[in-house]
């Protein structure tokens, strides 16, 4: 977990992402949002190098261009329609409140549905750390992005690449 | 309130569940112990998931902007940047 804030994992991820992006502009004329945003998901799950269950699972996941395609099991539906009885004892409240909210955790981070509770909370915190630092390495990019649009591009070394 | 000692995947005792969850809660700048002191395991598992939205959204507003400033802009030079 400690390894997303070291400054050498933020330049691991942003020279990758940087490599990634510079490819995939080479492939297609624009990249939207939602691809650029896979992207950069992807380049975080290979930086984690397979060592968590979420950056396998994102690895693992097909390429989607469109609304995401899910296979159910088994119907999701009932599980939801038993939860929601009323429950007569008072204390029993407690309990699935808790539950709930780890459900909700366990749709929030890839590949842990069914997990179990120590382990999606290692996941967990992993996966916040990784967040955090794709934000930092995102977040400084637009910014250079943004002030190479302020200066003159022939500023740069190097030609100008080919459009 | 009955503390399961069960080796299902699912069930975890309560002390388990609280060592996590402090652990979860120092990962929450708005949680720090040291002002909030004990906070509920739901409370703090409600927070964990607001989080995670909120970064997995500004992750989404990053890639929008980014995704504009690629269409219009050349990248060479940025590696003397990093």
């Amino acid at each position: 977990m400690k390894r997303w804030r070291t400054k050498r994992e933020h330049q691991i991820y942003s020279s990758k992402l940087f490599q990634a992006l510079c490819r995939s502009r080479r492939t297609s004329s624009s990249t939207s949002a939602k691809e650029l945003h896979q992207t950069a998901d992807r380049v975080l799950a290979i930086t984690a190098k397979g060592t968590t269950r979420w950056s396998r699972a994102i690895l693992a996941a097909p390429l989607t261009a469109g609304t995401n395609m899910k296979k159910h099991k088994k119907a999701k539906v009932t599980v939801h329609t038993r939860l929601r009885k009323p429950v007569v004892n008072r204390e029993k409240k407690k309990l699935p409140v808790v539950e709930r909210k780890l459900k909700a955790l366990r749709r929030l981070v890839p590949g842990c549905r069914k997990l179990s509770c120590n382990n999606l909370l290692e996941e967990t915190s992993d996966y916040i750390a990784a967040l955090e630092m794709q934000v930092r390495a995102m977040t400084a990019i637009t910014e250079f992005r943004a002030r190479g649009e302020a200066q003159a591009p022939t500023d740069r070394l190097g030609s100008i690449g080919n459009m | 309130m009955s503390s399961q000692r069960s080796t299902s995947s699912n069930k975890i005792t309560d002390d388990e569940l609280n060592a996590l969850i402090l652990r979860l809660q120092t990962l929450l700048p708005q949680l720090d112990q040291s002002r909030h002191g004990r906070v509920s395991a739901a409370k703090v598992l409600n927070e964990i998931c607001s989080y995670i939205r909120r970064l997995q959204k500004e992750v989404d507003g990053l890639s929008g902007r980014l995704s504009q400033c690629l269409d219009s802009m050349d990248l060479t030079g940025f590696d003397a940047e990093i």
